[in-house]
């Protein structure tokens, strides 16, 4: 599925323009999401020092797509991108382990902060290749995301660098970001 | 403060804005047509893009800017127009906000093409179609960046 036909299934959103804000922890791999999304070529992403942008546009709708990136340096900066932002994608590393609280605390960051309120939440459990990587469910636990009641959210299995999973994510996109 | 200080700013922004690629690819298969990443800080030039024909033939292809910025830059956007022979044929206005300090950045623009009987031919076309981007922050022009289209 690529960023065209996505556009296509978003046409009936009352919106003539749509906002998908990714984010998440370096290394997640948002970028590589992107990249899939366009069918770029993957084998040479790099730490994103700033961020990219993907704009699709046909018949007067318009799709955005922004990937900021994750470095620990650069996230006091996330807050300049939440505005009129559609979906909120958080991309998690299923095999970092170790910054599991992290991302959590980054991700509740997010979801407390007015500008996204409401906004729905697609969470991609990426790295499913790992061995040691948590499935969907166990991240999902692991991030407490059932306690979220105000806003509509689901995590995605996926391995992005495979493509797998990421088209199955960006169709729950497309129904829920009809619905605002 | 001085009265000087924002035109200090300015040119702080100016000196540290550069592009340092452009590419324009396949928005279906991602194969890339042109690459290019000489001079494109130089004001003034403009560069010559030499595109198979086989692009006009695409759905869809994509403009990807990679750029850097050593200031913030509050309220960057960019204006892109393609001109045949001078005539605006479409322009995209994008206004990407905030520009982080010491950051380097992609914006890529896709569009799909028009259908092929509306299409003008690799003949009409050679040469004679521009790629123009300009950067701004708010009103400042902080660059403009021309490709001009040769199909081969």
């Amino acid at each position: 599925m690529g960023l065209l036909s996505i556009l296509k299934r978003l046409r009936s959103s009352p919106d003539k323009e749509l906002r998908l804000l990714l984010l998440g922890l370096d290394n997640a791999g948002k970028t590589t999401i992107l990249k899939i999304l366009s069918s770029e070529d993957i084998n040479h992403v790099t730490p994103t020092a700033g961020f990219n942008i993907k704009s699709v546009t046909s018949d007067g709708f318009k799709l955005n797509v922004w990937d900021i990136g994750g470095h620990k340096k650069i996230r006091p900066y996330w807050k300049n991108y939440f505005e009129n932002t559609d979906v909120l994608i958080y991309v998690v590393d299923s095999a970092d382990k170790k910054r599991l609280e992290e991302t959590g605390l980054e991700l509740y960051e997010l979801l407390s902060d007015d500008k996204l309120h409401d906004v729905p939440l697609l969470v991609y459990a990426n790295k499913q290749d790992l061995t040691d990587a948590l499935t969907a469910s166990e991240l999902a636990e692991a991030l407490g995301l059932p306690s979220i009641k105000n806003r509509a959210w689901q995590i995605q299995a996926c391995t992005a660098k495979e493509g797998v999973g990421v088209k199955e994510g960006m169709e729950w996109v497309c129904k829920n970001a009809k619905r605002k | 403060m001085t009265e000087e200080q924002p035109a200090t700013k300015a040119e702080n922004i100016l000196k540290g804005f550069q592009v340092n690629w452009i590419c324009l690819r396949d928005a279906d298969g991602g194969k890339i047509f042109w690459q290019g990443s000489e001079d494109l800080s130089l004001p003034d030039v403009e560069h010559e893009a030499r595109v198979p024909k086989s692009i006009l033939k695409c759905r869809a292809v994509t403009r990807q800017f990679n750029f850097s910025s050593k200031e913030a830059i509050e309220k960057f956007r960019l204006e892109q127009k393609v001109l045949f022979k001078g005539r605006c044929l479409e322009e995209w206005y994008f206004e990407f906000g905030f520009v982080m300090p010491e950051s380097t950045n992609t914006w890529e623009s896709i569009m799909e093409a028009a259908p092929e009987s509306q299409m003008m031919p690799a003949s009409v076309l050679n040469g004679n179609v521009v790629i123009e981007t300009k950067f701004y922050d708010d009103d400042l022009l902080i660059c403009i960046s021309r490709v001009r289209l040769f199909y081969i």
